[in-house]
């Protein structure tokens, strides 16, 4: 067993060109001078990153309401409190295990194909990954809330949907306004490397002053991004903590 | 006779509606605002539903054979390959790391330095490091390892610290009993312990960075990635259906197989029953990876 682990270690470090020595060469790269100074003036000039920034806010808006908008009928199916019958219950399921199988990345690169380059495709491919986050999430919320006033509301002869709206809702939506901020903050992030495959907001700056070899403006938009990241962390937890 | 609970259990008052509606048109000014920047026009919205299930119409049946002309299925094998040893290169440096991260074994000073450095590592994504290290390395296989590794050191390093910091501390007394020095109860005292926790979160990572080696060689950091984006370039559809069908599969399979043998690492082999794939908690995995919510980990829940 072990010596199977350790051949196989072995050929993959072969495949992908592991070498003690590759460590010391990256390291001791001269190309890594090409990062620094950061120039700010450049990093700081409203069209270079602010206004690429202002879309990124845009895409993450668009698309965890939209995102989050479908995901609460998605999970309310899902549950089995909550679901209308079996057969919903198993389609929903299956459907949501196949978004998921499929990288984030891929979504958005297929939807590029699809809708063309740019934020629209990136709003497209940022919803699905905002559901997918969001079922994950809030089904679970849902599966935990309390059955009882689901119980009592069906006894009283509730309809379905009535039911669910008087007997569950209330109790998860705190949960379900708090998963939304949260996830708002991951789409934040999602969309700096959404840009990267053409999708649109402050990705599609990092791509392009990579492809100029302009490592020094890459790493100034990569610390604007952690800054700012950084931030809305704090304000979303801030209110989340209020929230639940 | 008090018709209404008197004292503290008096009823909430109700909001103001003032608030909600407050709230909403926040709401709604902010998601106008920003369909408006995103060039948006009627057109385009009702006909985006059509051109992507257009795509994905196209997708079928998948060109599985000229998918395995172009060596895809290499391509799928060297994204495996990246993963792992990615995940030896995180797993090689963590170690060490967390032994100085654990509360119960490291002192304070330099437990907090190795705990943001942990924190930090975790907060730069694996597409972001393999942009930084492809200038340095050049476009290929090892770029992506590198940054996958980067990047683990960050998750394994603090799983392991909390598996550290959960030991049994007899064995740990023990070995300072008998006189022995720091190297020697943490070689003697916990490494045992927390090897077979740390081996399946090992594993675990690596399940995780089969998907991330997938996605990275959409910038070129080698694997399958590249061929996804080629084929699609050239509108070659039924090649990418068969691209995303192998991968998935891999990865898949890859899933099961692993956490067949993480179970029986932790639990043993004598449970009764097929492995326990729990999809959930991989995912879970991933958002914590993502934002640093204590969503769960391999080491916490089962």
């Amino acid at each position: 067993m072990a010596t199977a682990v350790v051949a196989y270690t072995v050929a993959a470090g072969r495949t992908v060109g592991f070498n003690p020595s590759t460590f010391w060469q990256v390291w001791s790269n001269p190309l890594w001078e090409k990062f620094w100074p950061i120039p700010w003036d450049w990093v700081l000039d409203r069209h270079n990153v602010i206004e690429p920034l202002i879309e990124t806010f845009q895409i993450a808006i668009v698309s965890t309401i939209l995102g989050c908008g479908l995901a609460l009928p998605v999970a309310l199916a899902m549950s089995p409190l909550t679901s209308p019958n079996r057969v919903v219950l198993v389609v929903t399921r299956s459907i949501m295990n196949v978004v998921r199988a499929v990288p984030d990345l891929f979504w958005a690169k297929l939807l590029v194909t699809a809708v063309g380059i740019g934020a629209f495709a990136g709003s497209w491919a940022l919803s699905v990954f905002s559901l997918a986050v969001m079922v994950k999430l809030f089904s679970e919320a849902v599966d935990g809330a309390d059955p009882r006033p689901l119980e009592a509301a069906r006894a009283a002869g509730g309809r379905h949907m009535p039911v669910v709206r008087t007997g569950v809702l209330p109790t998860v939506l705190p949960e379900y306004v708090a998963y939304g901020l949260y996830v708002f903050e991951l789409n934040i992030r999602a969309s700096l490397v959404l840009g990267l495959v053409g999708a649109g907001g402050i990705g599609r700056v990092v791509e392009a002053q990579r492809q100029y070899f302009r490592f020094d403006r890459v790493l100034g938009v990569l610390v604007i991004v952690f800054v700012v990241v950084f931030v809305i962390e704090q304000v979303s937890v801030a209110i989340r903590k209020r929230l639940v | 006779m008090e018709a209404y609970p008197s004292g503290d259990d008096r009823p909430v008052a109700p909001r103001r509606a003032g608030r909600r509606w407050g709230l909403a048109a926040l709401v709604v000014v902010a998601v106008v605002w920003s369909i408006s920047g995103l060039e948006v026009t009627i057109d385009r919205l009702l006909n985006a539903p059509g051109d992507a299930w257009d795509v994905f119409r196209r997708m079928a049946p998948p060109a599985f054979s000229e998918a395995i002309d172009r060596g895809v299925p290499g391509k799928v094998l060297e994204s495996v390959h990246i993963a792992w040893i990615g995940t030896m290169i995180g797993a090689v440096i963590s170690l060490p790391l967390a032994f100085l991260a654990a509360g119960n074994v490291s002192p304070a000073w330099i437990r907090t330095p190795v705990r943001q450095l942990f924190n930090v590592i975790r907060a730069v994504p694996e597409l972001i490091l393999a942009v930084i290290l492809i200038p340095i390395t050049g476009l290929g296989s090892w770029a992506g390892a590198l940054a996958i590794g980067i990047h683990s050191v960050g998750t394994l390093g603090k799983w392991a610290t909390e598996a550290i910091e959960g030991v049994d501390p007899g064995p740990l007394e023990a070995v300072a009993a008998t006189g022995g020095r720091w190297a020697s109860s943490m070689r003697w005292g916990v490494l045992p312990q927390v090897l077979p926790v740390v081996t399946s979160q090992w594993l675990f990572r690596f399940e995780i960075n089969v998907r991330a080696s997938t996605v990275l060689g959409m910038i070129g950091a080698g694997g399958v990635g590249s061929e996804l984006v080629s084929q699609l370039v050239f509108r070659n559809f039924a090649a990418v259906g068969a691209v995303l069908i192998m991968t998935i599969a891999v990865v898949m399979a890859i899933d099961t197989a692993s956490a067949a043998v993480r179970q029986r690492i932790i639990r043993g082999g004598t449970q009764p029953g097929g492995p326990d794939v729990d999809d959930e908690d991989r995912n879970a995995a991933v958002l914590a990876d993502l934002t640093g919510l204590p969503t769960g980990g391999p080491s916490s829940g089962s």
